[in-house]
């Protein structure tokens, strides 16, 4: 008991002494810190509105808030009574240390595969990188959905990042009936890649056969084109695709069935019956009696 | 003939890639009828011919009205050309195709308004 009242007691007389300095210095840290967020929210405010797209300004900013956020809490402490020269050399320690552990240490730190502003596939979200923070990743989806994605959960898995390479290959696969003529087919395909400003000549377009299937032959048209124009070229071309093969007389192919019909008048083919299969195929059609689509 | 001089000689004669695309049209105004581009010659083409066929069309149909009555505003003659200010073919009909045809004397003998119709 008499323990606890020499403790207020030794508190009491602290207080005396020191309640002034003890009241400024709280005032000056809860002022600073306040004016800081202020200063920094009003700054963001007007750089976003006036450089909405620049990464550097921001950065800039935030900076200046640490500038001040340091000087607020230097400024607590040299009113507590700590010497500003002390402080200056713990400050200057502390900046060496952190800058000698990013520098060592960096290669060793796991770093998120992507910047702000990317287009990133991670896990299943495809979207654009809007921010970055210690703890999560801020997403935006093309269907206008914000996702905070846990750091540790994106170190985890398989990420896609649209912006490490500059092109992209674009694949405009379509499927022609057996009796077109291919050659033409593959031309106009070629011609159409060929003609878009967008797609690269280095490497060329080219188009293949990909398959002979039970009821089409698929050509694989295959181009390169700018990251950034990825999507509206892929979806140009295949509306150009399909234009141009009408306007060619290049039917496509759809999902076809036929059906012979033997003489005693019982069903005796069809396509996808493994017990008929000698009558599938190209050939097969020729020599049907009757031939059903 | 090396294979990379068959591939450039490929390049440059087989399908001319252009490097961008316009709208061009006849604009009527107060004191008569004068050519015009979208986007215009000074700024970026636009690098898609869908794009800009799509535009131009929109450009026409929000002016045919106009057209028909010749009020100032209105857009004449309006069609998608190249970057050598050549008319590029509609991808969909493989013609050259026109909207708000009008036969107008520009001076240099030429008349936009006799392509293909739209």
């Amino acid at each position: 008991m008499q323990n606890e009242m020499s403790r207020l007691q030794a508190l009491g007389e602290t207080m005396t002494q020191h309640g002034t300095q003890m009241a400024l210095a709280l005032a000056i840290l809860i002022i600073g810190l306040l004016a800081a967020r202020w200063i920094h929210n009003r700054l963001s405010q007007a750089i976003r509105k006036r450089y909405p797209q620049s990464k550097v300004a921001l950065m800039v900013c935030n900076l200046l808030y640490i500038i001040i956020v340091i000087i607020v809490i230097l400024g607590t402490a040299v009113e507590f009574g700590a010497k500003p020269v002390n402080l200056l050399r713990l400050l200057t320690i502390v900046a060496l240390i952190v800058t000698g552990v990013a520098i060592f240490l960096k290669p060793f730190i796991p770093t998120l595969p992507f910047k702000v502003g990317n287009t990133v596939k991670a896990g299943n979200l495809l979207g654009k990188v809007e921010a970055i923070t210690f703890l999560n990743t801020r997403m935006r989806t093309f269907d206008g959905k914000t996702f905070f994605v846990p750091n540790r959960q994106i170190l985890d898995d398989i990420v896609i990042n649209y912006h490490f390479t500059q092109t992209r290959r674009v694949k405009i696969d379509v499927s022609i009936r057996y009796d077109q003529d291919l050659l033409k087919a593959k031309r106009t395909l070629e011609s159409i890649m060929t003609e878009d400003p967008r797609v690269k000549p280095k490497p060329g377009p080219m188009v293949y056969v990909l398959n002979l299937a039970s009821s089409s032959v698929d050509l694989g048209g295959r181009c390169w084109v700018e990251n950034k124009d990825y999507w509206v070229a892929r979806c140009d071309l295949l509306e150009k695709t399909k234009l141009r093969f009408d306007s060619e007389g290049i039917q496509f192919a759809f999902p076809q069935l036929d059906l012979h019909m033997n003489e005693d008048g019982v069903r005796a083919g069809g396509s996808g019956c493994p017990a008929l299969g000698g009558l599938m195929g190209p050939g097969a059609r020729e020599a049907a009696d009757e031939e059903i689509i | 003939m090396k294979i990379a001089d068959g591939l450039k000689l490929i390049e440059n004669g087989w399908i001319r890639k252009p490097k961008g695309f316009r709208v061009r049209f006849h604009k009527q105004t107060e004191a008569g009828v004068e050519a015009g581009y979208s986007p215009p010659p000074d700024a970026a083409p636009l690098n898609s011919d869908v794009t800009a066929w799509r535009y131009a069309w929109k450009l026409g149909q929000a002016t045919r009205a106009a057209a028909e009555t010749g009020e100032p505003g209105a857009l004449y003659n309006i069609t998608v050309v190249d970057d050598q200010d050549l008319p590029f073919r509609f991808y969909g009909s493989g013609a050259f195709e026109t909207y708000n045809p009008k036969h107008i004397h520009d001076g240099n003998g030429t008349t936009p308004g006799d392509s293909d119709e739209a």
